[in-house]
């Protein structure tokens, strides 16, 4: 990729770090921002009017699938599905086969992520071999070979003891240990969320307890441990509640909402007629739970939103709905469905899709002299049609059919566009 | 009436079921016949296709479409393809290019009718989905009710034992509450949870506070091998809560119907002397399941286009 002078003109430059809500230039050469307002340099533009210009988004724990499940995905086509949803880094989950699990794997995911042309591929290294919840990897190892954070993915630690020692051991390391908090025993054997819907339509429920015990558990053992937790994907208001109030206590812990979860609820499993796209987890929950999220995401106590990106196909999804692999693929409906969700709040959406996943992993998302030129343009007053094809290989995509405002018009990373028009 | 499918009795009218039990009462009598077949369905072809065990429910359809002389072959999950790997979606599809008129499935995954329903133009008759509905079940007993009780409006039905996981229940409440009568329900807190109440229904706890009111007991099977550990303690204890015998009987209407959608576990829902009371329609609903089902396959295959009508009769 050849990075180019790029002005980018005329566009509403929003950077909630530096307070700026305002039209103006953003000049962009060799890799970073070089200059805010001024249009001097010589170089491409681009007219932005009527668009915004922001950081851009980075996504914590999506599955790319790669390596073990290509049909699905792999770090081409995630990176590039990445891209088109405003994306500028993703950290991958190391749910892969094997598991990313060694320093090797580690290495192996960073050196290719240099070769990617869309979104930054950063790396998530396991907490546990194998994600078996009992054996802990080298968590050390592999933050020094590039892991910029330890994760189980979506599977959930019961051992209460191991996973206290491994906050212990993970914490001088710096990097944040990224946990779906939910409680497997309870999970059983639901397919959605438990309430009037599942009772309704014969399918068995995951409580929200199920969840709420987890973030209980979580935010007790990151009290314990001083160790830094990001809660991937909370989805109940009782799980908003007890963050607010970790929060206060000074625990040291981050959360995040799928962003499909701001504007679905379990009713879409009825409406459509158990489609197995609706088959997430954690699950669409009930429409007060999904109204706690959206308020926890406008108020900060929920930090982050994510895509929650789990790209399956036909292989997976063409089944019954209680064997179809729960997930559904959101890089390029993040943002959009983060918008709608939050009314259209710009700030908040930059925010929760900007701002505070890139300082989970501690970088800093903001537009300023020398920054990185990781930026997305988007035009909020542009309604999509959420259809394929898609970028991602996956096809489960519950917001099919769904208009949703906002268009990402240009992504831009390490200075160069790698999603939109490349030539005028 | 006009659909394709059968799948569940909770978007179906009170028009739609009113319409299916009279036909099934007009399709009564072909079974008292000595010739005990009716040309209605002749050149279409049923497909029964039980992914999960049954007696009752797959012999009642079979029979029921034989007496409308349509062409009818099953096939159970001992015998299917799927042990052999193969999803429902691809065993559907082969199905289809055989090209039959109306499939009629039991699954254990709530959801599999719909699913088939969707993707393919057969009519299809769901016999059972997970624990989710069995609408031709509750159609039975409604006819069963009906004939006792003359009209559903304002009665009482309870019904007993584990609701939550019981697609009979769920069925039965749809279409009761649909046709206006009242349900009740009692289990063990794990077998009735308070969410019951999302359907409508209202929930308690010992049977003999529901035994009082109802003009009709409907016991539910303890489905042993299904349950997960920690659902009842023994039967013993569940006999002793929710079991009917002829004592609790005694706190009931004396003209109380006691049904039960078989198969019976004598001893632990109810006594054998219960089961065999005067009380007792458990055989009735039997005999009313081959008419329910002839008159779903007639309504749902359009048997009029034969004049099924004048053939009923």
């Amino acid at each position: 990729m050849q990075a180019e002078t790029l002005i980018l003109r005329g566009g509403r430059v929003v950077c909630p770090l530096n307070n700026i809500d305002e039209v103006m230039d953003v000049v962009v050469q060799n890799g970073r921002v070089v200059s805010l307002g001024s249009t001097a340099e010589e170089g491409r533009v681009i007219d932005c009017s009527g668009c915004v210009v922001a950081p851009g988004f980075t996504d914590i724990g999506a599955e790319l699938g790669d390596p073990g499940y290509l049909w699905r995905e792999d770090l081409i086509s995630g990176s590039e599905a990445g891209a088109a949803g405003g994306f500028t880094s993703i950290v991958s989950s190391p749910k892969t086969d094997p598991v990313v699990d060694t320093p090797v794997a580690v290495a192996e995911l960073v050196s290719r992520s240099f070769e990617l042309s869309g979104a930054r591929v950063l790396v998530s290294g396991a907490i546990t071999t194998g994600l078996d919840g009992e054996h802990l990897a080298e968590l050390g190892l592999m933050v020094e070979s590039g892991a910029v954070a330890l994760s189980d993915g979506r599977t959930t630690m019961m051992h209460t003891g191991l996973l206290r020692r491994a906050l212990d051991y993970a914490r001088p390391f710096g990097v944040p240990v990224i946990l779906r908090p939910g409680d497997t025993e309870l999970e059983g054997s639901g397919v959605m969320h438990e309430g009037e819907v599942s009772t309704q339509i014969g399918l068995r429920g995951i409580p929200a307890a199920a969840e709420e015990i987890g973030v209980a558990r979580l935010i007790a053992l990151s009290a314990l441990t001083g160790c830094r937790l990001h809660l991937s994907q909370i989805t109940t208001a009782g799980s908003v509640k007890q963050i607010r109030a970790a929060k206060e206590d000074g625990v040291r812990v981050t959360a995040a909402v799928p962003a499909r979860h701001l504007i679905m609820t379990d009713r879409a499993v009825d409406q459509s007629v158990y489609d197995t796209s609706t088959r997430l987890l954690p699950p669409l929950r009930s429409e007060s739970d999904r109204l706690a999220c959206v308020a926890g995401v406008k108020d900060g106590v929920i930090d982050c939103v994510t895509a929650d990106h789990v790209p399956l196909t036909r292989i997976e999804k063409e089944v019954e709905y209680m064997y179809a692999t729960p997930g559904a693929m959101g890089l390029e409906t993040a943002f959009s469905a983060t918008l709608e969700g939050l009314g259209g709040d710009l700030i908040s959406t930059v925010r929760a899709l900007s701002v505070a996943p890139a300082n989970v992993i501690g970088k800093r998302a903001a537009l300023e002299a020398d920054a990185a030129a990781d930026l997305v343009v988007f035009d909020p007053s542009v309604s999509i049609s959420v259809e394929g094809p898609f970028r991602s290989r996956g096809l489960n995509e519950p917001l099919k059919g769904r208009v949703l405002p906002g268009k990402i018009v240009m992504t831009i990373r390490d200075g160069c566009i790698i999603y939109g028009p490349k030539r005028d | 009436m006009n659909r394709k499918d059968l799948l569940g009795l909770r978007d179906v009218s009170r028009e739609e079921i009113t319409e299916i039990l009279d036909t099934a009462e007009r399709f009564r009598s072909v079974s008292e016949r000595r010739i005990k077949k009716v040309p209605t369905l002749r050149g279409r072809t049923v497909v029964t296709f039980f992914m999960e065990n049954s007696t009752r429910t797959r012999l009642s359809f079979d029979l029921a479409a034989k007496r409308l002389s349509a062409d009818t072959l099953g096939f159970s999950a001992s015998s299917s393809a799927t042990k052999k790997g193969e999803t429902l979606m691809d065993t559907a599809r082969n199905i289809d290019a055989m090209k039959p008129d109306a499939i009629i499935i039991r699954h254990s995954a709530a959801g599999s009718p719909h699913m088939l329903a969707k993707a393919f133009p057969w009519s299809v008759l769901n016999a059972g989905d997970g624990i989710n509905e069995h609408p031709s079940q509750a159609l039975l007993d409604m006819l069963t009710m009906r004939d006792h009780l003359g009209s559903l409006e304002g009665k009482t039905i309870a019904i007993v034992g584990d609701v939550y996981h019981s697609r009979v229940a769920r069925s039965n409440i749809y279409g009761l509450t649909t046709m206006g009568a009242k349900v009740v329900v009692a289990g063990p807190g794990t077998m009735c949870p308070p969410s019951m109440a999302h359907l409508g229904v209202e929930v308690r706890h010992t049977i003999d506070e529901v035994v009082a009111d109802a003009d009709v007991i409907m016991m539910l099977r303890i489905q042993r091998e299904r349950l997960q550990p920690g659902m009842m303690s023994t039967v013993n204890e569940y006999s002793h809560f929710y079991g009917l015998d002829l004592e609790r009987l005694k706190l009931a209407r004396p003209d109380v119907l006691v049904m039960h959608p078989g198969p019976i576990n004598r001893g632990v829902e109810m006594t054998p002397d219960v089961a065999d009371s005067e009380q007792s329609v458990i055989l009735e609903q039997v005999t009313n399941g081959v008419a329910v089902r002839m008159a779903l396959l007639y309504l749902l295959l359009g048997g009029e286009q034969t004049g099924g009508e004048e053939d009923a009769s």
